[in-house]
């Protein structure tokens, strides 16, 4: 058994070296194609070789080019949408959560199931019909219309009651002996101890908003208020596309997830986890 | 304990229910009313919408037997169908694969589940944006199969190939986030376990038939069903690389949904469809609901 465990984890590191190396080789491709000259882009791909890999020139003309354009404010709108999507979401999420799990008031547990079987229906389905609705309230190509969608998310008010859950009894029943009332308990004490189950819920939002697609495309259609995934698709297909900044457009609308991802991935691997396997 | 020495208990009793229902109508308000506006309401015109034939003024069930006569809407549902029979099933066992391949403490595999994992925070769009420059006839993947002595392919402009290509596609952007909802529920199985079919002289596919495969199977219930409704949700890789084409052999029913309602201007028939694709998706996840729930019964 002994003798043959080291050359056995030298294959498996192997392999998922392999493995991992080819899920980021579309992304490696993008860094380099966005740092080089439109015309070396597609140039050095066949035959495959060492220019293939490692750029020979380096410019930062994509980038520049990319900020003077109008997708400059795509991506302004973009991040305007997601923080505050994040924001209102949780002065959203987090009192319904705190309500369902602490609260004990008649008719909790239909409100909860009602609810969570709402929150089932993906939001990409009812995307066409809530577009006659907002378009019909005067909210096409308005913040507020590409904002409310992601402020009410069911993923967020499950995580948050669930770990409210997990928060001692024994501290509420104190504070209300003290003589603090719901909205004090709430603010008080179960926020500032739910940090994390309050980073998770905001970045299940931030995504949900970066992410956004079908939405934003049906209900902000304008210049001035698209946001910089759909420029960027629109980009793509238009006619006579450059490709330099294509590729550093969505440079940039990767590595904002990207930087948000690796600084907070044991939040978000603990919603996976939370959601996942101890529902 | 007895009542009389919690003093809590005293408080909670002295609040009537009418000052609880206060309080948690104030606290719920704004949730309850985003799950109406967002999903009730939408769901419910829907559903109304779908029931209005063209220039009808009374409900009837005409759009939704023009969309199951209708051959473009007939495909659409059997390249979804297809769509799903395969990439479910992959993906669920390539995230498995991965879980396991990666759930060890060997130097540097953190660092790699991580690079798994990144496509996932990519928007879809961009990440269809990329791989639409990547299956250029001058491409990326033409380059890399020149390299192998395999001649250039059509990817997603041959009807043949369109639809793996999506597949392709949404599997380098989910694989990860399915294995690390995996891999958490590895890390629940206790070692004993394990320890324990090694004495009893299980191999390594018998410790994965007999004991990791029966451990996980509430977590790989949960991601079959997520991966699945996802799955049928699929629109902006599909509407940025092929527009449903060609041919329609990538008309996945989002695609259709959106085709018919802003291409076509039908809206019954779009509406007829969202209805179907709601109560198939829920109609799986109560699936899921029924099978999670008879593990913990037992």
């Amino acid at each position: 058994m002994m003798e043959n465990t080291t050359p056995r984890k030298a294959l498996q590191m192997v392999v998922i070296a392999a493995v991992a190396l080819m899920f980021l080789l579309p992304l490696y491709w993008l860094t380099i194609s966005s740092l080089r000259p439109e015309e070396d882009i597609f140039r050095y791909l066949n035959p495959f070789g060492l220019w293939t890999v490692v750029p020979n020139r380096i410019t930062f003309d994509n980038i520049v080019n990319l900020w003077s354009g109008a997708f400059s404010r795509a991506i302004v709108n973009s991040l305007v949408v997601s923080f505050v999507t994040v924001i209102v979401g949780l002065a959203v999420c987090a009192p319904a959560a705190f309500a369902l799990a602490v609260i004990s008031f008649p008719g909790r547990g239909i409100i909860f199931s009602a609810m969570i079987v709402s929150f089932l229906i993906p939001f990409d389905a009812i995307a066409v019909p809530l577009y006659s609705i907002m378009r019909g309230l005067n909210l096409q190509d308005t913040y507020v219309g590409l904002i409310l969608p992601g402020v009410g998310n069911g993923l967020a008010v499950f995580l948050l009651r669930q770990f409210f859950q997990s928060i001692p009894k024994d501290l509420r029943e104190a504070a209300m002996v003290d003589g603090m009332g719901w909205f004090q308990i709430f603010w008080r004490i179960y926020l500032p101890l739910s940090k994390p189950a309050l980073i998770s819920a905001g970045l299940i939002m931030f995504i949900f908003q970066w992410q956004a697609y079908l939405w934003p495309l049906l209900i902000a259609p304008s210049n001035d208020m698209k946001v910089a995934a759909v420029a960027l698709a629109q980009f793509s297909t238009a006619y006579n596309v450059s490709f330099g900044l294509i590729f550093a457009g969505a440079m940039f609308l990767s590595l904002i997830p990207m930087l948000i991802f690796v600084c907070f991935q044991q939040y978000f691997t603990g919603s996976v986890a939370a959601t996942g396997s101890k529902e | 304990m007895s009542p009389g020495s919690r003093p809590w208990s005293g408080v909670q009793r002295s609040m009537s229910n009418w000052a609880k229902i206060r309080v948690a109508t104030v606290f719920l308000l704004p949730a309850v009313l985003s799950v109406i506006l967002l999903r009730l309401w939408p769901a419910l015109l829907a559903i109304h919408t779908s029931l209005l034939a063209p220039r009808a003024i009374s409900y009837s069930l005409e759009n939704y037997i023009y969309i199951f006569t209708d051959p473009v809407f007939l495909n659409s549902v059997r390249v979804t169908l297809v769509f799903a029979l395969i990439v479910n099933p992959l993906q669920v066992a390539i995230a498995l694969g991965l879980a396991i391949l990666m759930n060890n403490k060997l130097p540097m595999t953190g660092l790699w589940r991580s690079a798994v994992l990144l496509p996932v925070a990519i928007p879809q769009s961009v990440s269809a944006v990329i791989w639409a420059a990547a299956y250029r006839p001058d491409g990326l993947f033409n380059s890399l199969l020149q390299a192998v002595g395999i001649g250039p392919q059509r990817f997603v402009t041959s009807p043949d190939q369109a639809l793996a290509s999506i597949i392709l596609v949404v599997s380098w952007i989910g694989v990860g986030y399915w294995m690390t909802m995996l891999m958490a529920g590895l890390q629940d199985i206790p070692k004993s376990l394990y320890e324990a079919a090694t004495i009893d002289g299980a191999n390594a596919w018998q410790r994965f038939r007999y004991v990791t495969l029966p451990q996980l199977r509430r977590p790989l219930t949960f991601v079959l069903v997520a991966d699945t409704v996802a799955n049928f949700l699929v629109f902006a890789p599909v509407s940025i690389l092929t527009k449903g084409g060609p041919q329609g052999s990538t008309d996945l029913i989002m695609n259709q949904i959106y085709t018919n309602a802003f291409v076509n201007g039908d809206p019954g028939s779009a509406a007829a469809a969202t209805v179907v694709l709601i109560l198939l998706v829920l109609a799986i996840v109560l699936v899921q609901f029924r099978l999670m729930s008879d593990r913990s019964e037992r």
